[in-house]
Formats: structure tokens, sequence, C-alpha cells
């Protein structure tokens, strides 16, 4: 537009001179200052936090005293607060932010580790993060293709459910599990199909649709469940194997996260690189972008606008069916009624925290896999300061946070979400 | 597009009475009929769904399932077991909504009381009222642009704050309900305005923030619930404290039965819609929240605050909500909330505030339908799975939403004004 060109100026802007961060700074410095409190005032001198390679390295467990590990990292993000506060040249910024907030997470982590009975269980917490990141990443993965085409697609979390129940059923009557990995992509496929001819041929708003798809499919899929409960076997869980990469597996931490997982880890890694790779780096994918940035200006030099979206978001619809999935088929586990429980929401999110980008997503996906898995591992151990219930809401409130832009402003496609009417122009 | 397109349709009476030339009443009323305005697509789109809640009816049931698999054979045993299937389900609906047969025979009969005939209505009523206040919740949200998901959360935290005043004060019943009430709005207000000070601060959207603002709250009452403050002293499972008596709402129609459960926050629903209805469309504020919704930029232009108007509005919005979880706390709940208590009302209210258009008085009605199809489909049960009044829901509001779909499945005409939707704005 041509009001951005007025105030955006690059060339003149030296990112080498120290600039004072006076918000983020303060927040930083406070959050390492309550770090250190917790260490030296609540926490025991004695207490140990105790990290075992629970995997492959059995026998090894290193027991790290709390306060002296929790006062060092506290002190990192306090002298990130400090130094931002002092100034600090432009370039260095997001780099110290990262730091701190590592430092900030990984003091509470300890902590919340240090209790006694809780053991950070290495190996199997990192497996577990992969794995749990998989919906996240699915469904995020499944929105950057619908928003780069322009696209709003908050039904992901329809298309999960559509998915999970599809899945199981599928594999039920055909007895092959691979079978209903099949049946839950074309479930998604028929979910976005209908989502994108809605938003190309009959031009509605796309964020009400979406929303009212997610209650069908809510509608849709616990009707079906209640029906489907009456006859026998339709509804059994279903597993897939996990994959052991011999000698690869044995290797520690690398091993048993890597190469001793489902075939679903695989699937979303090449995933992220395939939908990367297409979006960059092919013809079909700068036609996407053009599309979901200038409609007008891609119908110009020849793009059927609508069509694209139409089939890009289409094809979406088989990603998030495979991460509807996951639900079921990849945690073995029978179909129940909004068992997605939201994910498909806190996916948009990760979408929105990788900006629009299948190796941002990845990111991002793993960071709230990680909050997943710990929440969960520090909920089953008992040992948690804090209830349980308010464990399992940090990926939501981690979900807020990063809604909330405390990592900066990200920017939509220009298009994203605007039907395109080539009439109009 | 001229003259000759009053294309005879189902629901047309008969014609022919009337001579054809001229514009005249029949004509005017067909071709009303044959167009996408509002009314004709509410109508359509609720015929299209109990169609299609017909369809799945017929194919998810294992028995009339069963009878298509020899349809060319005998077709008449699948058209009999599907047609029995429809009229048998529906019918079911209907009695638990509206007016029970059975009881009216035993009222004719002298068996039954005048009270018992009106349980079904009583019921709808009953599961109405909440749709009430998460409906305005949303719509009245909607005029300014923003699609407030949230009410099931708001709804949760204005039970909450309605239920402790409830229980922890010892005062007359005259001051200590409508306190309670009142404590209630506020705290579904408190809570609904997060996704809008969030908005106005940093841009985030409202549908995310709220969404995870529901789970929240879901979780937070779950949590609440197992603690010592608000756990019932009597029972062992997961149970609050009961509304002391002075707080509970009193029953609208205990003179006829003491069984028909519809009370007083049915009265404070309809009152809350004719507030909102003067907010929107005769206060200053309501006037900045339709122009906001109109148009933020030329609304900033005239000097309006963008950021305190979205704020404000989801104040108002989370407390109309809090009414909700009120009227939930100190009614049907009153001898204590479960997790169960606040079922799916805020999210319904979404379905609610669409088939209503965002306005109050369609809000009201769409609430009655709706807590008709609630009803119906829970003393259905077993027969009818109970998540058919959800699906029924989501397909009358998906076609609401598009009314597009439905010009185009019924081959409609366009309109004079254009076809009317709702709109909630992207990223």
């Amino acid at each position: 537009m041509a009001v951005d060109t007025m105030t955006a100026s690059p060339a003149l802007v030296d990112e080498s001179v120290p600039v004072r961060y006076a918000k983020a700074g303060a927040v930083f410095a406070a959050l390492g200052l309550f770090v250190l409190v917790i260490a030296f005032a609540v926490v025991g001198g004695d207490d140990k936090t105790l990290i075992r390679f629970d995997k492959t390295l059995t026998d090894v467990e290193w027991a790290m005293p709390t306060t002296v590990v929790m006062a060092v990292l506290g002190a990192l993000t306090a002298a990130a607060g400090a130094w931002m506060l002092a100034g600090i040249p432009k370039r260095r910024f997001k780099l110290v932010s990262a730091i701190a907030v590592t430092a900030f997470v990984f003091s509470l982590l300890f902590w919340a580790y240090s209790q006694p009975g809780t053991v950070f269980r290495a190996e199997s917490i990192l497996a577990g993060a992969l794995f749990l990141s998989l919906p996240y990443l699915f469904g995020a993965l499944s929105g950057v293709v619908c928003e780069r085409s322009g696209v709003i697609n908050i039904g992901i979390e329809g298309q999960f459910l559509m998915g999970a129940f599809t899945g199981v059923l599928v594999a039920n009557i055909t007895g092959n599990v691979y079978a209903g990995m099949v049946g839950a992509m074309v479930a998604g496929l028929l979910s976005t199909m209908l989502l994108a001819l809605l938003a190309t041929k009959y031009q509605v708003n796309q964020v009400v649709v979406g929303v009212i798809l997610n209650l069908l499919a809510l509608g849709f899929t616990s009707f079906m469940y209640d029906q489907l409960k009456k006859a026998e076997g339709l509804n059994s869980a279903f597993a897939v194997p996990t994959l052991s990469w011999g000698p690869l597996a044995d290797i520690p931490v690398i091993g048993p996260v890597l190469f001793q997982q489902k075939i679903f880890v695989y699937i979303g890694l090449v995933l992220v690189f395939v939908v990367w790779f297409l979006l960059y780096r092919t013809r079909w994918g700068l036609r996407t972008r053009a599309v979901g940035e200038h409609p007008a200006a891609a119908d110009s030099m020849g793009v059927n606008v609508n069509r694209l979206r139409y089939w890009n978001v289409t094809v979406a619809g088989l990603i998030s069916g495979f991460g509807g999935a996951w639900f079921t088929i990849a945690n073995s586990l029978a179909f129940s009624k909004n068992m997605t429980a939201g994910l498909g929401f806190v996916a948009l999110a990760v979408m929105i925290v990788g900006r629009w980008n299948p190796l941002g997503v990845l990111a991002g996906a793993l960071i709230f896999g990680f909050t997943t898995q710990v929440a969960r591992d520090l909920d089953a151990s008992g040992g948690s300061v804090v209830p349980g219930e308010f464990l399992q809401m940090l990926p939501y409130a981690v979900t807020l946070v990063v809604v909330a832009g405390l990592i900066g402003k990200a920017k939509a496609p220009a298009a994203d979400g605007v039907p395109y009417n080539p009439g109009d122009k | 597009m001229s003259t000759d397109t009053t294309t005879p349709t189902a629901d047309q009476p008969e014609a022919g009475e009337t001579p054809e030339s001229k514009p005249n009443f029949m004509r005017l009323f067909g071709r009303y009929l044959t167009e996408a305005n509002s009314v004709m697509v509410t109508i359509y789109s609720l015929l299209l769904a109990f169609l299609i809640g017909a369809i799945l009816l017929i194919v998810s049931d294992e028995y009339t399932r069963s009878t298509f698999s020899y349809f060319f054979s005998r077709p008449q045993d699948a058209w009999y077991a599907s047609r029995d299937l429809i009229v048998e389900s529906y019918t079911a609906l209907f009695e638990g909504a509206i007016l029970n047969l059975n009881t009216l025979d035993r009222y004719a009969a002298g068996t039954a009381e005048f009270g018992d005939l009106l349980r079904p209505l009583s019921e709808t009523l009953t599961y109405a009222t909440p749709l009430i206040f998460t409906g305005l919740a949303v719509g009245l949200a909607f005029r300014a642009g923003l699609f407030n998901i949230g009410a099931q959360g708001q709804m949760i935290f204005g039970m909450m704050g309605a239920l402790i005043i409830g229980f922890a004060l010892d005062l007359p019943a005259v001051i200590h309900l409508p306190l309670a009430v009142i404590a209630g709005a506020l705290a579904g207000a408190a809570f609904g305005a997060v996704p809008g000070v969030l908005k106005a601060t940093t841009g985030a959207h409202e549908v995310i923030s709220s969404i995870m603002l529901n789970n929240i709250a879901a979780l937070f009452l779950v949590w609440s619930i197992s603690t010592e403050f608000l756990h019932s002293e009597t029972k062992t499972d997961l149970i609050t404290k009961p509304v002391d008596e002075s707080a509970v709402m009193p029953k609208l129609l205990s003179g006829l039965s003491e069984s028909l459960r519809v009370n007083w926050a049915l009265l404070i629903g309809v009152a809350a819609a004719v507030f909102t209805w003067w907010l929107l469309s005769r206060s200053t504020f309501g006037f900045r929240i339709r122009a906001v919704g109109f148009n933020e930029h030329a609304s900033a232009t005239a000097g309006m605050r963008i950021g305190s108007t979205y704020t404000t509005t989801m104040a108002v919005a989370g407390g109309l909500a809090g009414l909700a979880g009120a009227a939930l706390s100190l009614g049907v709940g009153a001898a204590g909330i479960t997790t169960n208590t606040a079922l799916e009302y805020g999210f319904d209210g979404i379905t609610v505030a669409l088939l209503g258009r965002a306005k109050p008085g369609g809000i009201v009605a769409a609430a009655l339908l709706f807590g008709a199809l609630k009803a119906g489909a829970l003393s259905a049960q077993p027969d009818v799975p109970v998540d058919i009044s959800t699906l029924l829901q989501a397909i009358i509001v998906l076609f609401i939403a598009a009314p597009a779909l439905v010009k185009a499945i019924l081959h409609l005409r366009t309109p004079r004004g254009g076809l009317v939707t709702l709109e909630a704005k992207g990223w």
C-alpha cells in the first residue's frame, strides 16, 4: 500500500545503535528478580533437580542443585532485562529476548522438577513433546496452505474431529489402520471442500462459517458416535506400530526422540519441508502467495484466483484430516465426543506464531508440544505444587500470551479472509 | 429476470382463484416466497435442516439402514421403516418440547393435571432462558464487528460469581437474589472484557483469545468445585454447596405444579433483550457499537475510540453471558452446580445469535426454537440421539450464514437489497 512506503525506510536505520526497550526490559528484569527470589526464599538449599536419561542410559542420573541453577538462570534473565533498559543494539534484541525467555522457562522447569518424587526423564519428555506437537503441526500447516491462499480456516477443529472420527470408523470397517488414515484425510478434504465452496463460490464470511463448520462437525460426530455405539465394533481403538531404526534408536537423547517414533512423526516432519518447498520454490507456491497477498494482481497475470483458492483449501483438508487421525489412531484411542478439546484453535495460534511459514510453524508446534508434555508429566507425577487443572491450562494460557503479541506483531497475508470477486475490479 | 418467475413451490397456497395478469396479492406473495429475503431464507433453512436431519437419522439407524440392503426386492420396507423412524423421532422431539400427546389423552380422561400438560413447554422455556442471555451476548458483540465465541467461559464465571454470593452471604431475599444476579453479571463482564482489552491493546483476534479463555474457564470450574470453599459439605461427588433459599430464583408456575421448572430468570431474559434493544437502537453507546461494527476506520475518523468500544462492548456482552450463568446457578443448579450445569449454552448462543440475526427480538425467538430443540432432544433420549439438537442447530445456521447457498439450492431470486449475512473481521 502507498502508506507503507512513507513510513518504512530501512536503509536509514542503523541497526547497531543502542535502543532502549523500556517495556520488554522491565518485564524481563522483573521476571529475573522473581526467579532469584524464588531460588533463595522458596526453594530449600538442599533441593536437587534430578535428570535421568530413562531410555538409553538408564543408570545415569544428574542431580543438579536447584537453588544454584535457578539463581544463575534468574540472573541471566535479569541481566538481559537490564541490558534492554540501558540500551541494546537493535539487531541483538531478538537473540537476547530469546535467551531471556529460554532462561526463564528453564528456571521454572528446574523449580517444578525439584519437588520430591519428580524426575525430569529427559528422553521420554522430549520424545513425548515431539509427538504431542503433531496436532498443532498438522493443523497449523493446513492453516498455512489455506491462509497463504487468502482463506481463513477457523474450521481446523472441525476437520480434526471429522478426521478423528472417520479414521477410526474406516479402520474398523476395513480392518486396516492405514485405510483409516486415508479415510481421515478424505473426511478432512470433504470438510474443507465445503469451506472452500462457501468461501470462493458463495463468498461468505469465512470466520463465521468456519466457526459454524466446527459446530457442525461437533454435532455430526457426536450424533454419529451415539448412533454407532449401538452397533458393535465400529469404534474400537486401532494402533500403529512404533518404528525403531535399529542402532540409531540407541543414541542417547536423539535416538528415542527421532528414531523411535510412530509414522505420524515422520510424516509430519517431512510435510513441513514439503509444504515449505512447494510454497517458496515452485510456481504453484508463487501463485498461491500472490493470490493471498494481492489477488487482483494475480488475476491480471492470468491466475484463476477462486479456482486456485478452492483447490488449495480443499487439499489442505488432507493435512488437517490426517491431523485428526492423530487423536485416535496415533494415540491408540477410540473416538469420543469433542476429543479434540480446542486444539484446532491452538493450532491456529501456532500458525500465527510461525508467521504463516512452515518452518516457523514447526518451531511453534514444538514449543507447544513441549509445554503440553511437561504439564502432563508433572500432573501425572503428582509432585506438582500447582493443581493439575492449572497445568492443563498451560497450552491455552501460552496461546493467549502468544496471540496477544508479546513476541511482536505478526502480519497475516494481505488478502487473508477477503473474498475475491473478479467483477469488483 | 422479470415478471414470469413465480414458479409454484410446495409452500405456495393454492393459486388460481385470482387472475394472473396484475401484481395482486397472491402474485406478490408468490414472488416473496421465491425470493432469498431474510424471512424466507430463515424458513427454508429450517426446512432444509430438518430434511438433512431426517436423512442422517435414516443413514445412521441400523435397522432402517438394513432395510435398504434389499431395497430393490422390497422397496416398501425401506420406505415404511424410514417414514416411521422420521415420524417417531420428530414426534418425540415435539412431545418433549411442546405438547405430550399421551399427557393430553390422560388430561382428557381426567387422570392428569393441567400442570402436567404444561411440562414440555416449561422445559422448553427453562432451556431457552440461558440461551436468550448467551444469544444476546454473542449478538451484541456481532453488532460491533466482534465475534464473541467466549460466551461459554463468561457464563461459567457468571455462574460462580452468583453462586458465591448465593451461599456465602446471609441476607433477606429482597436483597440477596438481586445481589447474586448482579454478582454473576459482573463476574461475566470482567471475564468478557479480557478479549476486548487484548484486542484493543494488542490486536489479538477475539475468536482465538476467547476460545482459549473458554478452555481455561472450564478447567478453572473443575478445579474450583473441588476446593474446600466451594465443594459441597454433604456430598462426595464433584458438586458445589447449594445456594441459600433467599437467593433461589422463584419458580414462575409453582402454583400449577411444583415440577414446572421455568423460573423468574426467563423474565430477566426478556428484560435483558429489551435492554439490549434499547442499548443498540436508542443509546449513544449503541450508536457507537454499530458505527464501529459498520466501519471502524470511519468511526475512528469521526473521533470514536475504537479500542474502548471493543472493551466495553465485550464487557457488556460478558455481563449478559454472566447473567446466563446466574440464571443457572440460582435456578436449575440451585442445589449445587456441577461441571455439567453449564451444558453448552455458550456455544449454542452463537447459533442463537446467528439465527436471530443479532437482533434482540430475533434472538429471543431463536432461543425459544433452540430451547425447544434441546428440551425435545433431552426428553426423547435414548430413542433419538441427544446431539440431534446440536446438529440441527449447526445446519440451520450454516444456511443462515450462507444465504447464497440456500439461494443456489432452491433456485431463489436475489432480493432487491441483496443477501443479508453477518460479518466478523479477519485477523
